[in-house]
């Protein structure tokens, strides 16, 4: 009998958390609880091994990831040019609550500029192209919420960018 | 190969098989189960139909049962009128033509061997081949089958009547949640493609569908408001069937406009009535070209004349007049797959 009621309490439990690692997440925090309730119906929620592929670089990007659970190595192949070879390049490792992916939600058939492979016992949830037009399309205050919080991250990533390319160019002489 | 390396290969496996298994096991039901593949058709097209009225009711901020509740009865009232209304002149009409077939054919079949004879006496000199007999019989055969089975396709359609709703309000309801839970299935591996693909396929096909069936209620009402308005008989039974073949792009509208034509012509040429009937179809077809694929054009997936025809072709010939109208929407969809795999497969890797 209680090997049952574990089980019950461990689902809802599971789901709660769910819940709660979406709400957390910098995307989703202005979310009510009802909407927060349709977004979990919404997401996917995928198990990865140690070393397996994510999703590699090139291929079509369909949307972002939240870890709530291992972490995830990001690397980037490039092309040595005096060689002419292929040389892959650890960018960074990402941990519990973090996410990744999030251009491809705005991106039309972008690619991926990186690899995501799984350095541990992972569990994404998954928030995809289609989810977002979905719940776009059936609570759009929850999607113009969304995609204002999306635009934020965009735009935080582009100071990044400009202030490094900046960095850079000083670094090596070049005026701006 | 490591341990973990292992694990991940058998659990590939293992999602591919059940992932596979449920795909191969929903389509072998569809096809054996009598009238489930035409229910589920009809309950696809419905759910398109219907879809964007149950998320604008979602978006105002009703739960999505009573969104799906709602315009689920509304329709159901509405059919029920237009049966109420519709269905003892559509019996009437049918019952009528069954009646007047061999008169019809009979007729027909003169016009026929006199073209026939008239061709063969102009292509014989070069072409020393024998039409003769050839396309009568065939016109015929068709044109007494597709009568003769229509009672069969109502006495069915009792059970179609009950599964299509059905169907319909489940595919509303929780049609999402299957789907989603069918790609959960999917290795990781392949889970974006699988993803990519259902978005890319579900976003174009929705609107293919819902652009036709819109297409082919509008040239209904027009053509039955047409047939009415020159007096010509059977105008609802020739309407249904003329909106049915205008799923069938470039044959369609020049198939659905022939029995209106056999018919007036079998009742001895009269010029008054076949130039009313040529103005009623043209007419049509010109809003149809003009105002309606326009409008609807850019939700309709572009095929190939030579593509449409050799899909018609083999449809006709694996399911008859049933697999010339669904030919069509098998088609764009594989387009659409084959087009994604493409993309996805062979586009540059940075």
């Amino acid at each position: 009998m209680n090997y049952i009621w574990d089980n019950i309490f461990r689902d809802s439990h599971k789901e709660k958390s769910i819940r709660q690692k979406i709400k957390a997440n910098f995307l989703f925090q202005d979310l009510s609880h009802t909407e927060l309730r349709l977004l979990e119906k919404i997401v996917n929620v995928r198990n990865y091994r140690p070393g397996e592929n994510i999703f590699r670089q090139g291929d079509v990007g369909v949307g972002m990831y939240i870890i709530t659970k291992g972490t995830v190595n990001i690397y980037v192949e490039e092309i040595v040019p005096e060689t002419g070879e292929p040389k892959t390049a650890h960018v960074t490792q990402l941990k519990e609550a973090d996410f990744f992916g999030d251009l491809a939600l705005v991106e039309e058939n972008g690619r991926r500029n990186a690899s995501a492979v799984a350095h541990s016992e992972c569990i994404l949830i998954g928030f995809f192209k289609s989810d977002l037009m979905e719940i776009t399309g059936r609570n759009p205050t929850a999607g113009v919420k969304i995609l204002l919080r999306l635009g934020e991250v965009l735009g935080q990533r582009l100071r990044e960018t400009t202030a490094k390319i900046a960095e850079l160019k000083e670094q090596n002489g070049v005026t701006l | 190969m490591n341990r973990v390396e292992r694990a991940v290969l058998i659990e590939r496996r293992v999602k591919l098989f059940f992932f596979s298994a449920s795909l191969i096991l929903l389509f072998v039901v569809l096809m054996e189960v009598t009238n489930l593949l035409v229910s589920f058709l009809l309950a696809f097209g419905t759910y398109f139909l219907m879809a964007p009225a149950v998320d604008y009711m979602e978006r105002k901020g009703i739960s999505r049962l009573w969104a799906t509740v709602i315009p689920f009865l509304a329709l159901t009232l509405a059919i029920s009128i237009g049966i109420y209304l519709f269905i003892p002149s559509l019996t009437e009409q049918v019952h009528t033509l069954q009646l007047k077939l061999p008169q019809y054919l009979d007729a027909i079949n003169k016009i026929i061997s006199h073209l026939e004879q008239q061709v063969g006496s102009f292509i014989n000199p070069v072409f020393p081949i024998e039409v003769e007999g050839k396309i009568e019989p065939r016109i015929s055969a068709w044109a007494s089958v597709l009568l003769r089975e229509l009672p069969d396709y109502l006495s069915s359609s009792f059970t179609i009547l009950i599964l299509v709703p059905f169907l319909t309000f489940f595919m509303l309801l929780d049609g999402r949640e299957f789907v989603r839970g069918l790609i959960g299935m999917v290795p990781n591996n392949f889970f974006e493609l699988v993803l990519n693909l259902n978005y890319q396929i579900s976003s174009q096909i929705g609107g293919f569908i819902r652009a036709r069936l819109i297409e082919s209620i509008v040239v209904c009402l027009l053509i039955w408001i047409g047939l009415l308005a020159i007096g010509f008989p059977y105008a609802l039974v020739l309407a249904i069937f003329a909106a049915t073949l205008i799923i069938i792009p470039y044959l369609g509208p020049v198939l659905g406009a022939l029995p209106a034509y056999f018919i007036s012509l079998a009742g001895g040429v009269n010029s008054g009535q076949l130039l009313g009937l040529t103005l009623v179809y043209l007419a049509v077809h010109v809003i149809d070209a003009v105002v309606l694929v326009p409008f609807l054009v850019a939700k309709i997936v572009d095929l190939h004349p030579v593509t449409v025809v050799l899909a018609i072709a083999i449809g006709s010939q694996m399911m008859g007049i049933l697999g010339m109208i669904i030919c069509i929407p098998v088609v764009a969809t594989l387009k659409v797959t084959s087009a994604a795999l493409y993309r996805h497969f062979t586009d540059f890797r940075t």
